[in-house]
């Protein structure tokens, strides 16, 4: 059947009305700052001249202000000014600790990077540890110890601590420290040291994102609480029963290596690679699924339940499931995928993604049945990277309710905005006698608590990681300390009464601890060294072995009645649990699925929005009991109609400084919501079930307002597809590309080079010619790409007003298309950015030779010569070039320090668009000639391959034919996007496998 | 009516303009060539005398030049390696030297004005030996050579291709002040990249691009 929709759409608008994007496209170049309509009048006239006059005759008169020069005080020796130097450490922005390399440039660092040794990441590092960068050098950090809102003194806090612990001594009171997964041994050790100094001490480890059913079934069936390493490399089936492995769960830059490892499809014989996900929402893992099963999100564990059955009655096992089972068409699935996984027996992967201890014990189940644990499961030496315990934060509530708590030491997590806590709790927490938060800024616990003492930085402070068992990193500083906020490694060492500082104390434990578990006979200091240059070192476990497997726990799922409508609480990739909602370059990442910036919001069905009437950015209440919480609506393809979902870690007080964000003009609309804040706090939707963090809410409610609060979605942002008035009704372009497995081993090649050309050859590259290459099937949408490219060519931030006119700023953006069946489409993503055409049409129209084209293929882009026409946007095919409509915020002294020195910072008029990391390529280029040698392949590596966790994008010289990019250019795969308009991009994508299905007639495509 | 009276002063506003500022090219010069910039500085440090007369290389005091993007104003340990022992000219301790003989007394300490004011701006107290003391603060020198922000030189690509410091500085083992000796403009800048790539530097051949991303990025 000949279907009226495009093969991809962008959302939901253009597959509803293909013209109304088509059409938007049109206008996209009009929008202006001034009113439409209003013809230029003699005033303006005059206004316009005058101003010329006026600024002319004022720039011709003015000498350029006398500038001071400092050198250093003391030359270092091995640090030279200008020169950009490379320290391996850990990232700190989430449990994950991936092992990361940070820049310094003149004793500042200035960008993190993934270390390419590293054994888990390989070299990647995703937009959330990219952008915590900022914390380093954010003005709104927590400077000095504050005692009930006023600003003390270390000295002071010391006192009062040790006042607060002497008098809990005395008494009976409990000690607690609370904090989320730590990773740090040292700091383990100081705080295990710490409460063991009192009767009733003790740690509470509790995640805001909690993956304690996961530890707890495995105690259940392995007698261990471990949570298991997964090996994503070794998988070659995937059952993922709505775990978002590759948006948010766990450590997804580990697993988005592994995955993608897994399922390389240019290899011969091809793997069989498969992946399948079970959910209701619509999560980054379930639009790269090769098949997504959508189920109604009470059957999720349903589902997982029947399929252990599928797996043991293979096995020869009886196991009588005892939910109900999903739908038929669901059921068919699971059993084409417990023949998958069946027959990639110790190859493969179950996964179960909630909180719930029944259904992770079924998973365990589904794993043993297979016989993955040992091979694809590693729980000898396990993931150290979700350690908490919901039970212990259950009863560490219960004792602060009952006021047993004398002091409170809260690190690492806020309380008050990540849990439920009623308004009894919250008093009860108030309560305690000496409640400290070591936030290192004044979030929402850190207001209420008698003291706040802030910790340092992990780029400014010493310290160490364990993510895996037997994987030990340092942490070490790269700047001295900015303010006088202190390491929670020496705070602890200081309240338990030995004082000393962080680097003694890692040292001390490395001496100690670590060094005997390393088996080579080397001297510490030798050990040391090696660890802290190359970022990590491999030693023995020190844990015991895990048990075998034991079915006692194994029980069938209670019958539970259907329930109406569920409330499912996630967290965004980027954003995860909100500890970074002060950084503006999370806020406007857009979200891989949703593509919305600046918000959280709830999300639900087209059915349901229908059935509601209400569409993007209408305001709904939802409900669940006696919570209620009035949100923005975003209409999602592929959710479940039962489902209602919203993310948590908005609605924090650190991002109420946003307030005022965004250029100031007469049209400026705030970029918070109602509330002063950046979306809306969900976490007083959770619940304690069964003493685990629910983050499935049965019994939600949701109506509409009718009231409004426009959303920044960039779904339909520059788009691809032609202008409505171009080319009225014509056929959709094929932008993304398929191919399918099932079509002939080696992939036909399409390789249009040969089309007549209106240009003269007269654009020789004699040197280097750059080009580069980026893998779809490998692309997981992640957008590290994003904030790397921002980080690395000083992008500015323009806030939510400015993105709901299309005036992001991103030079490196990924479309998401949307393809299959508008109930449960699959998701494609296409990193686009400045194609660097040999034809580029944007370098033919500039009146001023603004942007021309290099000897190396580079599309120039020269900023002193800019006079802000805007031809070059209007005329550019993929939309890539971004116009400076404002100076944008550059108020902040300290953040400016981030400031990439290498890159100009693009002032208001000017046109900008990705130079290629041109200034990386200048680099490479004068280092090895420093060093008199040729340059080689891998010597420019671009800020966004850097950073891609699926090692989707290379670049390199194209002339020469044994680099990576011309090998990848020499791939069947390949195609250009646009190839019919010819303009020749340097920009070369490798096609999508479907690994389902077979490629569909040409009807489809039409 | 008025309209065209309007236009007829504007038309003459404007030209009157242009001429003013005409005016202010005479040198042909655009607004910010600074070529022959010549502040003072805080120290009267001679150029002349170090390089010229001492024959002290460029690169040991401006140790990054043939390794970092900038070639690296020194630091002041860097003065201090030699101005540990000399403080004063030649001249001015031999003639304390010959009074202390005349007039039978013990040599006293000279330290000349100029390197008094080097030892106060460096946190040392010429008073005391200068032997034990630490450098703790830095000169605030007047910056003469300035490129626009949106220029990236590179100083290690220049020196390593054998381009001589006083082809850009001009003739500085003269300068008793440090002068700006090219226009610093960019056809100066392009007409060397192209007269390199065509003759080559010392006789060894350059590709000394004309991109434009070979400076501006």
């Amino acid at each position: 059947m000949k279907h009226p929709n495009p093969n991809h759409w962008r959302g939901l608008e253009e597959w509803e009305d293909p013209t109304s994007v088509r059409e938007q496209a049109e206008t996209e170049f009009i929008d202006t700052p001034l009113r439409i309509g209003a013809e230029p009048g003699r005033r303006d006239f005059l206004k316009a001249t005058g101003f010329l006059v006026a600024a002319s005759s004022f720039t011709a008169c003015s000498r350029p202000p006398e500038e001071k020069a400092l050198p250093p005080v003391v030359q270092l020796e091995g640090d030279v000014p200008g020169k950009s130097y490379r320290y391996a450490t850990v990232c700190g922005a989430c449990p994950s600790a991936c092992g990361i390399v940070a820049k310094v440039r003149d004793g500042r660092p200035i960008k993190l990077e993934g270390n390419p040794a590293h054994p888990l990441t390989h070299g990647g590092l995703c937009a959330t540890g990219q952008a915590s960068i900022l914390s380093l050098y954010d003005s709104h950090r927590a400077q000095l110890p504050r005692a009930a809102g006023k600003e003390s003194s270390w000295d002071e806090a010391d006192a009062r601590i040790a006042e607060a612990l002497a008098a809990a001594r005395q008494g009976s009171g409990a000690v607690r420290v609370l904090s989320p997964t730590i990773t740090s041994p040292t700091l383990l050790r100081q705080i295990a040291a710490f409460v063991g100094g009192f009767a009733n001490g003790k740690h509470i480890v509790a995640d805001p994102v909690s993956a304690s059913a996961i530890l707890d079934a495995h105690e259940r069936t392995h007698g261990v609480r471990r949570l298991p390493h997964y090996q994503f490399g070794k998988a070659e089936v995937v059952a993922s029963f709505d775990a978002d492995f590759l948006g948010s769960w766990i450590a997804t830059t580990e697993f988005t290596r592994g995955y993608t490892e897994s399922r390389l499809a240019d290899q011969a014989p091809r793997k069989a690679a498969w992946h399948t996900q079970v959910e209701a929402r619509y999560t980054v893992s379930g639009g790269k699924a090769d098949e997504r099963v959508k189920v109604a999100p009470w059957e999720v564990a349903a589902a997982l339940e029947h399929l252990v059955a599928k797996l043991a009655s293979l096995g020869g096992k009886a196991f009588v499931p005892g939910s109900t089972a999903p739908a038929a068409e669901a059921m068919a699935a699971l059993d084409r995928l417990a023949q998958r996984l069946w027959n990639a027996r110790g190859k493969s992967l179950v996964l179960y993604g909630a909180n719930e201890i029944a259904g992770q014990q079924l998973a365990n189940f589904a794993n043993e049945l297979l016989g993955n644990y040992g091979s694809t499961l590693d729980l000898s030496l396990p993931s150290l990277q979700r350690q908490g315990s919901d039970r212990d934060l259950a009863q560490l509530l219960g004792e602060i309710a009952e006021g047993k708590v004398a002091a409170l030491f809260v690190l690492g997590m806020n309380p008050v905005a990540d849990l439920p806590l009623n308004e009894a709790a919250r008093k009860a927490l108030e309560r305690i006698p000496m409640l400290v938060s070591l936030a290192p800024r004044e979030d929402e616990t850190a207001a209420i608590a008698k003291l706040h003492c802030p910790d340092s930085d992990p780029i400014e402070s010493w310290g160490d990681a364990e993510p895996v068992a037997g994987l030990v990193s340092v942490q070490q500083p790269l700047i001295q300390q900015i303010g006088k906020a202190r390491s929670a490694i020496e705070s602890f060492a200081k309240w338990a009464g030995k004082p000393a500082s962080a680097y003694e104390l890692v040292q001390t434990h490395w001496r100690e601890s670590i060094y005997p578990r390393f088996a080579a006979a080397v001297p510490f200091e030798t050990f040391w060294h090696k660890a802290l240059h190359d970022g990590f070192a491999e030693v023995k476990p020190n844990l015991a072995a895990a048990g075998a497997f034991s079915t006692t726990a194994i029980a069938p799922l209670e019958k539970k009645a259907a329930a109406t409508a569920m409330l499912q609480l996630y967290v965004k990739p980027g954003m995860l649990d909100g500890a970074l909602a002060y950084n503006p370059w999370l806020q406007e990442l857009p979200d891989p699925v949703t593509k919305a910036t600046w918000d959280n919001y709830a999300s639900i069905s087209p059915a349901k929005a229908k059935e509601l009437g209400v569409k993007n950015g209408d305001i709904v209440r939802v409900g669940v009991g006696e919570t209620t919480r009035e949100l923005p609506a975003l209409v999602q393809a592929g959710q479940h109609d039962a489902l209602v979902a919203v993310a948590l870690g908005y609605g924090r007080k650190i991002s109420a400084r946003f307030q005022d964000f965004g250029p100031k003009w007469i049209d400026h609309r705030a970029t918070t919501g109602a509330n002063g804040l950046v979306g809306i706090n969900a976490a007083p939707f959770l619940a304690f079930e069964a003493n685990t963090v629910s983050y499935l809410r049965p019994g939600v409610t949701i109506s509409a307002t009718g009231k409004r609060q426009a959303l920044a979605v960039t779904q339909t942002h520059h788009t691809l597809s032609v202008p409505e008035n171009l080319d009225p009704g014509g056929p959709p372009r094929p932008i993304v590309q398929e191919v399918y497995l099932s079509e002939p081993e080696k992939f036909p090649a399409t390789d249009p080079e040969d089309v007549p050309e209106l240009w003269p050859p007269d654009h020789p590259y004699p040197g280097h010619r750059w080009g580069m290459a980026i893998d779809l099937d490998a692309c997981t949408g992640c957008s590290a790409c994003v904030v790397a490219c921002q980080i690395e060519n000083n992008v500015p931030v323009v806030g939510k007003d400015e993105v709901m006119r299309k005036r992001e700023m991103h030079w490196i953006r990924i479309d998401r298309y949307y393809s299959g069946d508008v109930e449960n489409p699959s998701a494609a993503h296409q990193p686009m950015l400045c194609q660097h055409c040999e034809n580029a049409p944007c370098e033919t129209v500039c009146p001023v030779l603004a942007t021309v084209h290099s000897s190396e293929g580079l599309s120039q882009q020269v900023y002193n010569r800019c006079i802000g026409t805007r031809y070059c946007a209007n005329n550019c095919p993929y939309k890539v070039r971004r116009f400076n409509w404002f100076n944008y915020p550059r108020e902040d002294k300290l953040a400016n320090l981030l400031l990439n020195p290498d890159v100009t910072v693009r002032s208001r008029g000017v046109m900008e668009k990705c130079s290629f990391c041109i200034q990386r390529i200048q680099e490479a280029k004068i280092g090895a000639k420093q060093e008199g040698r040729e340059l080689k392949d891998g010597d420019v590596v671009t800020a966004c391959q850097q950073s891609c966790p699926a090692n989707a994008i290379v670049f390199g010289d194209m002339n020469n034919p044994e680099s990576k990019v011309s090998k990848w250019v020499k791939n069947p795969r390949r195609y250009r996007v646009l190839e019919e308009i010819n303009v020749r991009p340097s920009v070369h994508y490798l096609k999508i496998v479907k690994r389902s299905g077979e490629k569909p007639g040409e009807e489809h495509h039409g | 009516m008025s309209h065209r009276i309007i236009s007829l002063l504007l038309g003459v506003g404007i030209v009157m303009s242009l001429l003013l500022m005409a005016g202010r090219f005479g040198g042909a010069r655009v607004p910010a060539n600074q070529q022959g910039y010549e502040p003072v500085q805080p120290i009267a440090y001679s150029h002349r005398l170090h390089a010229g007369e001492l024959q002290i290389d460029c690169q040991y005091c401006h140790v990054a030049a043939s390794t970092s993007r900038h070639a690296g104003i020194p630091s002041g340990s860097i003065c201090m390696n030699c101005h540990k022992q000399v403080k004063a000219t030649f001249g001015v301790v031999r003639q304390e030297d010959e009074a202390a003989t005349a007039e039978k007394r013990p040599r006293r300490d000279v330290v000349s004005p100029e390197l008094r004011k080097l030892f106060t701006d460096l946190g040392l107290d010429p008073s005391k030996d200068l032997k034990d003391q630490q450098v703790t603060q830095t000169v605030a020198w007047t910056r003469v050579h300035r490129l626009p922000d949106y220029v990236y030189f590179d100083h290690r690509a220049h020196v390593n291709a054998g381009v001589s410091c006083q082809t850009c500085h001009g003739p500085v083992e003269t300068m008793e002040r440090m002068r700006q000796h090219a226009s610093l403009s960019m056809g100066w800048c392009v007409n060397c990249h192209r007269d390199a790539t065509k003759n080559g530097i010392n006789g060894k051949r350059v590709n000394a691009s004309i991109d434009c991303s070979v400076c501006h990025y």
